[in-house]
């Protein structure tokens, strides 16, 4: 009797702890099936110091995820400065395989290595996201003889000391934008004489101060000061005129010349991150651009919406590397 | 009378109650943040981007500004006390600061740039208000050139600031202008002085080379010395000055606050600049000069009068041009743009609430800094009577821990190291550190400027003397250089 109790009592306690144990199971069967998901806050780079547009990306798209609670952890923003992006890259380079690791990202991340400056370009990274773009644009002071952009490519022809000031560093984006510009308008891309600024906001001011003949940077940062009526602009790199406050601004393409030139960001990983860590984070994006709180942060910012999945954006990214070494070497500052 | 009507609306909007929180938690942050050493505002501010988004601008903005205001009137606390300055802005004040705290009078030194700063900054506040849109017109009026014939005025100060040996203070200055300009060159994309080394890319951050030179080379050298012990002595000292010494501070506080909230109003240039050149103005236009270095009241007074009132002028660009002028605003213009206010030459029509209102909390926001701050100076300067080796490891610890929460890189620690090191090296053979942190602060702005200018001007050297501004910069600029020797001379003559 007393053999068969205690059996009796093993096999009582038994189908509940099987249960239980199945309990315990079976969720983590099916999550590990259905869904990655984080198990930490998500490192997320923004390789600069604060306040530029990678910071911006960074701590606009993290409030908007929080926000919308559109995960299970924190991004938190972190500022990894140096090298104009170098010293992030490298070190998400050597941490290949981080599953909670994103940085944001924008032309430099081409144009750095090919001015040799870094050893990593995209190739080394995995593409998240595409997620906006802004667009270049030439500007001249508003009492300028020059009308239109090809009047101003003929003065640069004429007179090749004719200074184009820019905010950003030569061989970078505002650089490349102007020079792909002249190239299309089949002047040398290393004719613009180009005055590297620390910012566009300097860069303009230099234009209204009369100490520069024309300025080119970016379309959203330009939006403001055009409106104060010292400035005109001769030509956006949009591939279709923009709306709102630049509805007035003619395209290269309108005035002959075939050329666009985008300012885009977007996010990248890891180059060895987990196929479903990556799925995860695609699949996030994609749901963040649809939220009002992302709408309304990116209207206020004056970005425009310029959304591309993982892989299309790894493909535009190649055709970038193309385009950007080909103008970089005609302007003889190609390095690597 | 408009600019009345105008305050009187920017009153209204600051003295909301929720505002006055705002402009009292900014400053009290700011004040704190600013006493760290190495932790500047850049962080801090860059952590409300996100609490900004929800927020009013107006009150967005008066807490930022509170905060970055608040840093500058707090920094001078740590470089009086510790020789550490708490932010970039008041390194100049630690010329002269610590070496009062040495003397006993780290009570005096504080309560001198409190008030220094409180002047500064009602000076700046006022000025925003009179002038402040023609004021984006002087700021327009800086090309390359004239910003090059400002720093070389401001690197004539090198022969001031060299006290025994004039080759060793130029050997100094030029070792301070090479560590300046490390990093990729902005005109060509060229790796200058980097060794091949990722971290070296964007050159050396300038609080990193002060803290070590300053802070860290004492703390080596107090160690290396050994100590008189010093006897127990009062070290809080008074904190009163006498009439004498209003008399003495009137005119170099008004003056460095002139100048300081005009360097501000420059987009190039701010208060770190700002404070340098008050300095060194003063200390030339001082007649006990050469005490300047030495605990001479003047030189505290002058560079916190200049950077707070710098700090004021800053807001102009930001707000009449929309171009920030330093790490600092731009984060604020950052934040600005999230809250869905656009600065720039619109803004004064659009939204004059933000605009009105800010510099209406920036009276009291100034107000609040003084009151925070005189009662607790006696608690401050106690800080020098904890025991010596306790005193040095704390010094030590705090700029470790400020310079690795800049960017959580260890290679700054040892950069740190390095300069502290270097410190020791110079001051145990006689090179000034004040020469070489003024050209490391002045010699990047003017090589690039220098490089603009005559790639503008298509290689013409003539482009500096034909413009106004960039030649009466560079005549004074000789004038100073060779004063001393005109003194001399006058002097001489006389003396038959």
């Amino acid at each position: 009797m007393k053999k068969n109790s205690r059996l009796l009592l093993k096999k009582r306690y038994l189908a509940p702890l099987l249960c239980a144990v199945a309990a315990l199971l079976i969720p983590g069967f099916a999550l590990a099936q259905s869904q990655w998901q984080p198990t930490r806050p998500v490192e997320y780079i923004a390789p600069a110091n604060p306040g530029g547009g990678w910071d911006t990306l960074v701590r606009t798209t993290a409030n908007v995820i929080r926000a919308e609670n559109l995960s299970n952890q924190n991004f938190s923003p972190i500022n990894v400065p140096g090298g104009g992006g170098a010293v992030a890259w490298a070190q998400i380079a050597r941490d290949n395989r981080n599953p909670h690791k994103l940085f944001a990202t924008s032309p430099p991340i081409i144009l750095v290595p090919l001015m040799g400056n870094s050893r990593f370009n995209h190739q080394d990274f995995t593409p998240i996201a595409r997620l906006i773009t802004d667009y270049s644009i030439v500007l001249v002071r508003a009492d300028s003889p020059y009308q239109t952009i090809n009047e101003l490519f003929a003065a640069i022809k004429a007179n090749p000391g004719l200074s184009v000031g820019g905010g950003s560093a030569t061989g970078s984006m505002d650089h490349i934008a102007i020079a792909g510009g002249a190239a299309a308008a089949g002047l040398p891309a290393s004719g613009v004489n180009y005055i590297a600024f620390s910012g566009g906001g300097e860069a303009m001011i230099a234009l209204i101060g009369n100490h520069v003949e024309a300025t080119v940077t970016g379309a959203g940062e330009a939006s403001a000061q055009l409106a104060g009526g010292r400035m005109r602009a001769l030509a956006v790199s949009s591939p279709e005129r923009l709306s709102g406050p630049l509805a007035d601004v003619p395209t290269y393409k309108e005035q002959g010349i075939d050329y666009t030139f985008d300012i885009w960001r977007g996010v990248m990983a890891p180059k060895d991150m987990p196929k479903e860590a990556v799925a995860y984070y695609e699949d996030l994006f994609a749901r963040m651009i649809e939220t009002p709180t992302w709408k309304q942060a990116r209207d206020q910012l004056g970005w425009l919406d310029a959304y591309q999945d993982g892989e299309t954006f790894g493909k535009f990214l190649d055709e970038q590397l193309d385009q950007f070494s080909t103008v970089l070497g005609d302007m003889g500052l190609l390095r690597n | 009378m408009e600019s009345l009507t105008n305050l009187v609306y920017g009153f209204q909007i600051a003295l909301d109650p929720m505002n006055i929180f705002y402009v009292f938690i900014g400053v009290f942050a700011g004040t704190v943040i600013g006493m760290l050493p190495g932790l500047g505002p850049i962080s801090a501010l860059a952590l409300m981007i996100p609490m900004a988004f929800t927020m009013d601008p107006a009150s967005g903005l008066i807490l930022m500004a509170g905060v970055y205001y608040g840093a500058i009137f707090g920094g001078s606390t740590s470089s009086i006390l510790l020789n550490a300055p708490g932010v970039a802005g008041t390194v100049a004040t630690s010329f002269d600061g610590y070496p009062m705290a040495k003397k006993g009078l780290a009570g005096k030194a504080l309560a001198l740039a409190a008030y220094a700063s409180f002047i500064g900054g009602t000076i700046s506040v006022l000025g925003l208000m009179l002038i402040a849109p023609l004021l984006s017109q002087v700021a327009i009026s800086f090309g390359p050139a004239e910003y090059f014939a400002l720093m070389v005025l401001g690197l004539t100060a090198v022969v001031s600031l060299s006290d025994k040996s004039l080759i060793k203070g130029m050997i100094a200055a030029i070792f301070g202008m090479m560590v300046s300009i490390m990093g990729i060159d902005l005109q060509t994309g060229t790796e200058r002085y980097t060794f091949n080394h990722i971290e070296l890319l964007d050159g050396i951050d300038f609080i990193v080379v002060a803290l070590g030179l300053f802070a860290l080379a004492e703390v080596f050298y107090m160690l290396l010395r050994g100590g008189s012990k010093t006897q127990k002595r009062n070290i809080v000292g008074s904190l009163k000055l006498s009439r004498q010494e209003v008399k003495e501070i009137a005119m170099p506080i008004t003056r460095s606050s002139i100048l300081g909230f005009f360097t501000g109003v420059l987009p190039g240039a701010g208060a770190t600049i700002g404070s340098f050149l008050g300095y060194s103005m003063e200390k030339r236009l001082a007649r006990d000069g050469d005490t300047f270095g030495q605990g001479n009241i003047k030189g505290v007074a002058a560079p916190e009068a200049a950077n707070n009132a710098a700090c004021g002028g800053s807001f102009v660009p930001l707000l009449t041009l929309g171009v920030p002028g330093s790490g600092t605003t731009a984060i604020l213009l950052g934040a600005l743009l999230v809250m869905g206010v656009t600065p720039g030459p619109m803004m004064l029509e659009q939204r004059p609430d933000v605009f009105w209102g800010v510099i209406a909390s920036m009276y009291i926001g100034n107000i609040f800094l003084l009151v925070l701050n005189l009662p607790l100076i006696p608690y401050f300067a106690r800080l020098l009577d904890v025991p010596r080796p306790l005193l040095l490891s704390m010094i030590l610890i705090f700029c470790m821990v400020g310079v690795y929460g800049m960017s959580f890189s260890v290679f700054n620690l040892f950069l740190l190291l390095g300069f502290g090191l270097i410190g020791l090296a110079m001051r145990l053979y006689g090179f000034p550190a004040a020469p070489m942190i003024l050209a490391l602060i002045l010699g990047a702005l003017m090589e690039e400027s220098m490089r603009r200018a005559l790639q503008i001007s298509g290689g013409d050297w003539w482009v500096f003397i034909q413009k106004p501004i960039s030649m009466w910069l560079l005549i004074i600029a000789f004038l100073s250089l060779f004063m001393p020797l005109f003194k001399f001379v006058y002097r001489r003559i006389r003396g038959f």
